[in-house]
């Protein structure tokens, strides 16, 4: 048993930038974190609840892209838009911005980052402009956020990066994207393109290195869900005809590795060649996956069958939630997922940006 | 400018084009489309002589084109979009989805829940003009199949007839309590409004931009419709039908809209290249660009003078692409 003394105690709370007392309580406690864009234009990032109410909103300098929520402390990181040169550490209690991050000489950031298991160390999918190589950057959150370093990704446009629950490993999504930031959003690589998913524990070292198949290498693997299991579902992005394109969603296992699913014709088509989110749902739920460009939900079990799709306009962000998983669409909308349906619960007047995050 | 000001001060009210659009332009079109797939459907079930149901299956796709676009709606349910239009189809799909069913004179298109499990590929106008235009090695076959594939194509119009009125009321009703799927009058008119530009959009990058393809390899196999020989006819029926719902749509009088869509109906009927075959030399294809690049004029003229002074432009979540 440690015992804290009074000394050691203060000396942790000075060190911190926040009490380690406060929780999400503190900020109302949300469910999920979402960025949006209002009515007058003006970009935010918010709590919501599982009922779909706002909990807090945070004034954002620009649109915002994903953010990554402290597990414990009500501390969450904002991320620009890709390419984006920085990163907003905010105190969702009081809605004050505590640091903020910026990308170091010749970096960018890709727009998602995670916390470690034990939360004191916060990393970041960035790109190394100079030889397009992807990197995690490091950054620690006890010493005010400074930067400690980075560690290779493993591929080219790392995207989306998630750690398993309860566990010291992060998933990485490498989109095979080359781009830079001097050539905004241009794709620089799309004859060569090598997507694949990264695990790596918490120091960098690489642990599974799973490729997307050489016949679609085109399809650029960029945002994932992790379950305690293990099992990581990821959205995928085809960059060839959209009029042709493979399964946009594929499940990897630690024993079976990375396997693409089986999409009807019809389901496949209505997606227009992307799907723009993924969640692994609570609740015995299954599989979510989304399509803002062909304003799809849809709805998967655990192996990957398509159960349902439905449309709505303009949907993106889906994550899991306790009665199965929420998801947020362009015109405000709320959605409850349970029950092996989409229902809207509420309705905001703001633009969701692409991401849902659950918190905890 | 002053125009733009003025337009923004009006009430939300004096945008009264849902109800134009639903009785004018929806309602009217799927009527259309259920009358002429069923009058397709009955002249199949009493011949099998292909070339005598020309007519009919023309007259369906006419009606095809007058709703195409129309992206919400009962259309949405069941992939039923899927199954009637499958194209653009770069790996032949429908062909392939085809060939399955005929050379194992697969027995499962007998009946019509048969039918519904057969891939989206095999249903539709793009099965049935195969099955017409193309020569049939097993023409009995392909004969049953023309009758299945006509009949749940009327089957599926008169569904989506009975249940427009309610999805009419919805949009009608945006708004009031109780209302999940239209919470404003104003996302009614986007919904349309992305149909309208989605349609066009469609037009130009597929309908045109596919047979076009690259100036050192054009695509002219890849026309849409090229073996009933629609492929340019599609274009002035999609024109005219994004024109007449652009009309429903603004509440005021769209001049430079007009315009453009006159000038670009105007190329149109002047190509004389039913099936784009053109696309393969220089001057040919220069005259299908000048097409392409007019139909992009209707669609940023469309912006600036409906779009933008209603407030409505396409989605936040599509257009970023990350």
């Amino acid at each position: 048993m440690i015992v804290t003394t009074r000394r050691t105690f203060l000396a942790s709370v000075l060190a911190s930038a926040s009490l380690p007392s406060l929780t999400w309580a503190a900020a109302g406690s949300p469910s999920h974190l979402t960025a949006a864009r209002d009515a007058s234009g003006d970009y935010a990032l918010y709590g919501l609840t599982e009922d779909g109410a706002i909990r807090f909103r945070v004034p954002l300098p620009d649109r915002g892209h994903a953010a990554a929520a402290h597990p414990t402390a009500p501390e969450a990181v904002a991320f620009a838009r890709r390419p984006g040169r920085f990163a907003l550490v905010i105190d969702c209690a009081d809605g004050t911005v505590l640091h903020r991050l910026d990308s170091p000489d010749g970096m960018h950031f890709y727009g998602h980052g995670v916390f470690s298991l034990d939360g004191q160390t916060l990393f970041t999918t960035e790109n190394h402009i100079a030889t397009g190589e992807g990197r995690i950057g490091i950054w620690d959150r006890a010493a005010g956020y400074k930067r400690l370093g980075d560690f290779p990704s493993h591929g080219i446009g790392p995207h989306e990066i998630a750690r398993i629950p309860g566990q010291e490993v992060l998933v990485v999504a490498n989109g095979g994207i080359l781009t830079n930031p001097d050539e905004g959003r241009d794709k620089l690589n799309l004859e060569t393109m090598q997507p694949n998913l990264a695990l790596l524990d918490e120091n960098g070292t690489l642990q599974t290195l799973a490729e997307v198949p050489r016949d679609i290498h085109q399809n650029s693997l960029r945002h994932i869900a992790v379950a305690p299991d293990g099992l990581v579902a990821c959205a995928l992005q085809w960059q060839g005809d959209v009029f042709d394109s493979p399964p946009l969603m594929a499940l990897y296992r630690a024993d079976t590795g990375l396997q693409f699913v089986d999409m009807p014709d019809d389901i496949l088509r209505q997606m227009s060649g992307y799907a723009g989110s993924v969640a692994l749902l609570n609740a015995g739920e299954g599989i979510a996956l989304t399509s803002p460009v062909g304003g799809t939900l849809t709805l998967f079990d655990r192996d990957g069958q398509v159960q349902t799709q439905t449309r709505h306009a303009d949907i993106c962000g889906v994550g899991r939630a306790s009665f199965g998983g929420l998801a947020t669409d362009g015109a405000g909308r709320v959605f409850r997922i349970a029950d092996g349906a989409a229902t809207p619960i509420a309705r905001h007047g703001l633009s969701f940006d692409n991401h849902l995050i659950p918190i905890g | 400018m002053l125009r733009a000001l003025l337009l923004c001060l009006l009430p939300a009210t004096a945008f009264a084009g849902v109800d134009e659009v639903i009785d004018q332009h929806i309602l009217p079109g799927y009527d259309r489309f259920a009358a002429e797939t069923n009058a397709l459907a009955d002249a199949a079930a009493s011949t099998c002589d292909m070339a005598a149901l020309a007519p009919a299956y023309g007259a369906a796709f006419d009606a095809w084109m007058g709703i195409s676009h129309i992206q919400f709606g009962p259309i949405e349910e069941d992939g039923r979009v899927v199954a009637i239009a499958f194209w653009p189809d770069p790996k032949n799909r429908v062909g392939k989805a085809l060939s399955r069913l005929i050379a194992d004179a697969d027995p499962i298109i007998d009946t019509a829940e048969g039918f519904a499990e057969v891939s989206a590929a095999a249903h539709g106008l793009f099965a049935l003009e195969r099955l017409l235009f193309d020569p049939q090695d097993n023409p009995d076959y392909a004969c049953a199949l023309t009758r299945a594939a006509a009949r749940a194509l009327a089957d599926s119009a008169d569904e989506m007839v009975a249940e427009w009125p309610a999805f009419a009321d919805q949009m009608r009703t945006a708004g009031a309590p109780g209302n999940m799927r239209f919470l404003s009058n104003q996302e009614v008119l986007g919904a349309i409004y992305t149909s309208l530009m989605t349609g066009l959009e469609f037009t130009k990058d597929q309908r045109l931009g596919r047979p076009l393809g690259t100036f050192d390899r054009p695509r002219p196999t890849m026309a849409e419709a090229r073996r009933s020989g629609r492929s340019l006819r599609n274009v002035v029926l999609s024109l005219e039908a994004t024109r007449d719902l652009a009309f429903a749509l603004s509440a005021q009088p769209a001049p430079d809209t007009a315009l453009a869509y006159d000038q670009a109906l105007e190329m149109a009927n002047a190509l004389e290249d039913p099936t784009f075959e053109g696309v393969a030399d220089v001057s040919g294809r220069f005259r299908v660009e000048v097409l392409q690049h007019q139909v992009q004029t209707v669609v940023s003229v469309i912006s600036d003078e409906i779009g933008l002074p209603m407030g409505l432009s396409a989605g936040f979540n599509a257009l970023d692409g990350d």
